[in-house]
């Protein structure tokens, strides 16, 4: 699966994504890699629980590897920024890579 | 063929793919050929826990098998299931682990890159009298004092407040919750949380010390 198709796939999948941001970093954007590196920001509690079972679905037949952080975390560690995260949203569009303008 | 040994196929194919072919053999098994090597026989497993039961059954099932390898990231495994396998000169780990002992020539021997080389270290403490591996990632130690401590290692890159309260979830209590990756470092929410379970979140060069002060 593409890097687009696994971002349609989880964004159509997981219900609960709605409530959170998500994005893909790592090798998958690329097209390859070992694991479908994923990071999901937001807040603890029966969302989370409820994210992480649909995502569990989902995964059945992935090698997801999912990261859970709060904002606060997010921002602590400046992880979307120091592992070009792009969200899955824009990947889903086809947003990424961008376009040139020429 | 499963998902798991398709993905397994093409990164190996393409990682080490000038030195080695790798192909599929039956049911989850495949074959990695390198020249001048002995052939690898690999069983990938989609299982979430990789329990005794199982690898019994994986080298019932093909009693020529080299390596075991748990293909998801978040795969669990049992301590049983892991001195079963070395028992009987069978290596362990994910698919990192794999392509490494394929390049090294030693998958018989090889053990899961991310927990081996803290599994080692909890064993050459001085102050640890004996270190029993419940899981991966979950040690009961015995400290020389008397102490017993339950040891649960984690090891994400930036471990967060859900990595605690996961393993927790996951494995029940812990004394620690050791971060054992060198890089990076635990968040504050994470060091927060492991307050709120009753554990303490240290990085290496603070797990000795730790342990001396109990």
């Amino acid at each position: 699966m593409t890097a687009q198709e696994i971002a349609l796939f989880l964004l159509t999948s997981c219900r609960h994504l709605n409530f959170f941001e998500s994005y893909m970093f790592g090798s998958t954007l690329n097209g390859i890699g070992n694991d479908i590196d994923i990071l999901i920001v937001g807040d603890h509690g029966e969302r989370l629980s409820n994210l992480k079972i649909e995502i569990g679905l989902a995964g059945e037949n992935l090698p997801l590897d999912v990261l859970y952080m709060d904002h606060s975390e997010a921002i602590e560690t400046n992880f979307i920024k120091n592992e070009n995260c792009v969200m899955l949203s824009m990947l889903a569009d086809g947003e990424y890579p961008p376009k040139s303008h020429e | 063929m499963n998902w798991q040994v398709k993905y397994a196929l093409e990164n190996l194919n393409r990682d080490i793919g000038k030195l080695f072919k790798a192909e599929y053999i039956e049911s989850d098994v495949i074959k990695v050929t390198t020249k001048g090597q002995p052939e690898v026989f690999a069983h990938i497993s989609a299982c979430h826990e990789i329990t005794l039961t199982i690898v019994k059954g994986y080298t019932e099932q093909f009693p020529n098998l080299d390596f075991v390898c748990g293909y998801r990231s978040n795969c669990i495994w049992n301590g049983d299931a892991i001195d079963f396998l070395r028992s009987r000169g069978v290596g362990w780990g994910n698919s990192g682990t794999l392509s490494s002992a394929i390049r090294n020539g030693d998958a018989n021997i090889a053990e899961h890159k991310t927990w081996a080389f803290s599994s080692r270290l909890i064993h050459q403490y001085g102050i640890v009298k004996n270190a029993i591996r419940e899981f991966d990632r979950i040690f009961m130690v015995e400290l020389k004092s008397g102490r017993e401590v339950r040891i649960g290692m984690i090891a994400d890159y930036e471990p967060t407040a859900d990595s605690v309260r996961s393993l927790v979830e996951q494995f029940g209590s812990v004394d620690i919750a050791w971060n054992i990756n060198p890089n990076g470092q635990p968040t504050a929410s994470s060091i927060q949380a492991g307050k709120e379970l009753g554990c303490e979140v240290l990085k290496t060069d603070d797990l000795k010390s730790h342990m001396q002060s109990l």
